[in-house]
């Protein structure tokens, strides 16, 4: 019965063809680590976001007289109300945080060289939409946190040439943050998420048009690839369950723990918390923005500090494949970045004195620096390794791709 | 080889016919809080019962509250109503009055006609919907259509003398 | 290269230290219904006066196992749905205050340090020859109610200590009436995820065993 059925929509849709293709028989590296899982847990917390998140929204009301409310009616009254918002509040902080991992392991594997350069501008763009959606989000609440954050936030918009305090105004429906721009936010937030499935789609596509990359950085032959089910369907799920581990230790026994205590005081217009944190995602950003005295200059140091990541295909000047694993000097660069990373973080956090200022500045210097000098590194680390001498396979796939180029001279 | 009380490929499709009754489970159980969220909160709960004081309406007189959002009335009928509605069970869908009342001289229904669900007016002996004209008795029985039911007596008692409450039969 | 990365880091988080208030003292919150409900007797007894609690209703001192008769007794004629609102109005209370007395709901989950802050801020009153105030929270305009800043008698500043502690602990619930049950559940969902999780391992180390 099952069979007929399917043998009639195959005749009118690609359901087998399509299934079999990119799903089940999908050909995927043997080789890939468990750092490869985390592309699969994004998808997961996207839908998780997206079901607590409509279920929530039956409940909430965007109104800045009722907002604050109704997040304690649901919270109350509403049955699994605090499971739904914990559910929601905990899985943006691990959208984050699977995502972070996945776009470091595209750095350090160089997952983000041709011919993935597309794959790690639509995931860029992900980024992009995610932050969007998480601080309208964030708003929703209405606590103090909420609405300081959203205000400083809109703010920076003064930073657009000629029309920057227009921009402001356009942007928030008033000249302050207040109730047009939280029906607007609430609008938007409950929009983006399914923009973000369409570019996941996009992204997925691009993906599958150049496959995995593997920890080895090289492309392997046919026959290393094995298809995507059992193997990785299983080995997704398993890496599932420990996410799920995690993330329920927060749901149900620390869920506070990422609640700034400010937010659950209602917005107050007329007062500023002493000390405005965004959350813990947006912090190394937030400290590059303090790191530049000028507005117009930290606004363009943190715009930059989120899309230089776009120019790592064409600043990685190595011809050394992939990424970290035969680069020794590139491998040292990615763990500095990452502990600036956190050093960024800890300055977003804490209130600013005067070391503090200078620390984030240092480390805002040296953020950039890691992408400025990656051409100049990258090319002297390959002659470098070349005269220190690389295993066969190696200096085999150089070889090729130097003919590929001359081959492509000739033609020219 | 052949001995062993399990092969190998029994044994996996044991394991993943386990973990798949486990993890389906897992989901179902996952499903719940969002379809129980959306079943009425504890605050609306709350209001599914109300308290209404008897000692305001005099004999003869009637009051109209809401109750889950619905009106219903409180009618405190005269002996000779009372007479009336006890002679007989009604035409249309029999029942005694006695059935219908926890005292005589109260009566609680539910002001929703159960033909289309508009809400009677009470004129002279009993109630008239306007909507499609069906007749009610004193007693909040039909007695013409196209009505096909008596109109609805909600769970209710009295809590005191003069106090009933409506939404809960007593316990 | 890990350990480096380890000593740098610890560095910074040492250095993080925040700038210093005075230290809380740490409290043991009963989470039991029945120290709550103590908590709320003594909370009836000192704060009601003066503070609202808008987001708890009468009705949910009955859903949470106080009997009906004696929150019929506390809420007089007001409704069950009501809130536990104060005596005095917000208006007089910012009369006399200067300041209108904030609501209670969520003290214990609004200020960085949780319920020790609200126990340590009841206990942080003093008074002597340098004057009298909060050390928690200097500008308080809330007088002394528990009265700790003139006990002197160990025994009476354990009395108040522990006065603070049932009212902390009253107030730790009122901000998360569901958390045991969220904890309880929990558990239940932690276990499951264990046992699926190492069910999910066997399966996959079943499936990649096949591979050569």
């Amino acid at each position: 019965m099952k069979t007929k059925v399917i043998n009639w929509i195959d005749k009118r849709f690609p359901l087998t063809s399509f299934v079999e293709h990119d799903l089940t028989g999908y050909p995927t590296p043997r080789n890939l680590s468990y750092w490869w899982n985390f592309g699969f847990l994004a998808g997961f917390v996207l839908v998780a976001q997206i079901a607590t998140g409509i279920f929530l929204a039956m409940h909430y009301k965007a109104d800045v007289a009722l907002s604050f409310d109704s997040i304690q009616h649901i919270m109350r009254d509403v049955n699994y109300g605090w499971l739904l918002r914990y559910m929601h509040a905990m899985g943006a902080s691990a959208f984050f945080f699977v995502i972070f991992v996945h776009m470091a392991r595209t750095l350090y594997y160089g997952s983000y060289r041709a011919p993935r350069e597309l794959l790690w501008w639509t995931g860029q763009g992900l980024l992009l939409l995610l932050m969007a959606t998480a601080f309208m989000g964030y708003l929703l609440p209405w606590g103090q946190m909420s609405f300081w954050g959203a205000t400083v936030i809109t703010n920076l918009f003064r930073a657009t040439p000629f029309i920057g305090d227009q921009v402001v105004v356009w942007l928030r429906g008033d000249f302050t943050v207040g109730d047009a721009t939280l029906t607007r936010f609430f609008s938007l937030h409950y929009l983006f998420p399914f923009i973000i499935v369409g570019a996941v789609v996009i992204h997925l596509v691009a993906l599958h048009t150049v496959k995995s990359s593997n920890p080895s950085g090289i492309d392997l032959a046919a026959k290393d690839n094995i298809p995507f089910h059992p193997y990785f369907t299983a080995k997704d799920l398993y890496g599932l369950g420990l996410f799920l581990i995690i993330y329920s230790v927060f749901v149900f026994f620390i869920p506070n723990a990422l609640i700034e205590p400010a937010n659950n005081i209602p917005a107050n217009p007329m007062m500023t918390p002493n000390h405005i944190v965004p959350e813990w995602y947006f912090l190394p950003f937030y400290a590059i923005l303090r790191s530049v005295p000028s507005l117009v200059g930290g606004v363009v140091a943190m715009g930059l500090s989120v899309m230089i990541f776009a120019f790592m295909p064409y600043l990685d000047r190595s011809r050394i494949p992939g990424g970290a694993r035969y680069r020794p000097i590139y491998r040292i660069q990615f763990y500095l970045f990452i502990v600036d990373m956190f050093v960024l973080g800890w300055v977003g956090y804490v209130p600013p004195t005067n070391q503090t200022i200078v620390i984030g500045q240092i480390a805002t210097a040296c953020y950039f620096a890691s992408f400025f000098f990656v051409p100049f590194i990258s090319k002297a680390e390959e002659r470098w390794l070349i005269k220190r001498g690389l295993p066969q396979e190696v200096m085999h796939l150089i070889e090729e791709e130097k003919l590929e180029k001359s081959k492509k001279g000739d033609k020219q | 080889m052949e001995n062993e009380a399990l092969s190998n490929s029994d044994r996996r499709d044991f394991l993943v016919k386990l973990t798949s009754v486990v993890g389906g489970a897992g989901v179902a159980a996952a499903c719940v809080p969002f379809v129980a969220s959306m079943n009425p909160g504890s605050d609306v709960l709350a209001n599914a019962e109300t308290e209404v004081d008897l000692s305001g309406i005099p004999v003869g007189g009637m009051h109209t509250i809401a109750w889950q959002g619905k009106p219903v009335f409180i009618v405190h009928r005269t002996p000779e109503e009372i007479k009336e509605v006890e002679a007989n069970n009604g035409v249309i869908d029999p029942e005694p009055d006695s059935k219908r009342v926890e005292r005589p001289e109260w009566l609680v229904v539910v002001a929703v006609c159960t033909h289309m669900g508009c809400v009677p007016n009470k004129e002279g002996a009993g109630f008239t919907c306007h909507c499609h004209g069906s007749q009610y008795d004193d007693s909040g029985r039909v007695t013409r259509g196209p009505a096909p039911k008596n109109l609805e007596v909600p769970p209710y008692y009295f809590i005191a003398e003069n106090k009933i409450l409506i939404g809960k039969a007593k316990a | 290269m890990n350990k480096l990365i380890t000593i740098l880091a610890s560095c910074f988080i040492a250095t993080s230290v925040m700038a210093s208030e005075a230290k809380l003292e740490t409290v043991k919150v009963g989470t039991d219904w029945p120290t709550v409900e103590h908590g709320l007797d003594t909370y009836m007894a000192n704060c009601n006066s003066c503070h609202s609690l808008k987001y708890i209703k009468y009705r949910n001192l009955v859903a949470a196992g106080m009997d009906k008769a004696k929150v019929d007794a506390l809420r007089g004629d007001k409704p069950m749905n009501a809130a536990i609102m104060s005596q005095m109005s917000a208006e007089d209370a910012a009369q006399a205050f200067g300041v209108a007395p904030p609501d209670l709901s969520l003290m214990a989950v609004a200020r960085d340090g949780g319920v020790n802050y609200v126990y340590s801020y009841l206990l942080g009153y003093y008074s002597g020859p340098e004057g009298s105030g909060n050390h928690i929270y200097p500008v308080t305009k809330m007088p002394d109610i528990l009265g700790i800043s003139s006990a002197t008698d160990p025994a009476q500043r354990a009395e108040i200590a522990e006065k603070a502690r049932l009212i902390t602990s009253f107030l730790s619930w009122a901000a998360d009436p569901h958390a045991q049950e969220r904890i309880h559940i929990g558990y239940y969902v932690i276990a499951y995820l264990f046992l699926l999780t190492i069910l999910l391992y066997l399966v996959k180390k079943r499936v990649w065993a096949k591979l050569k």
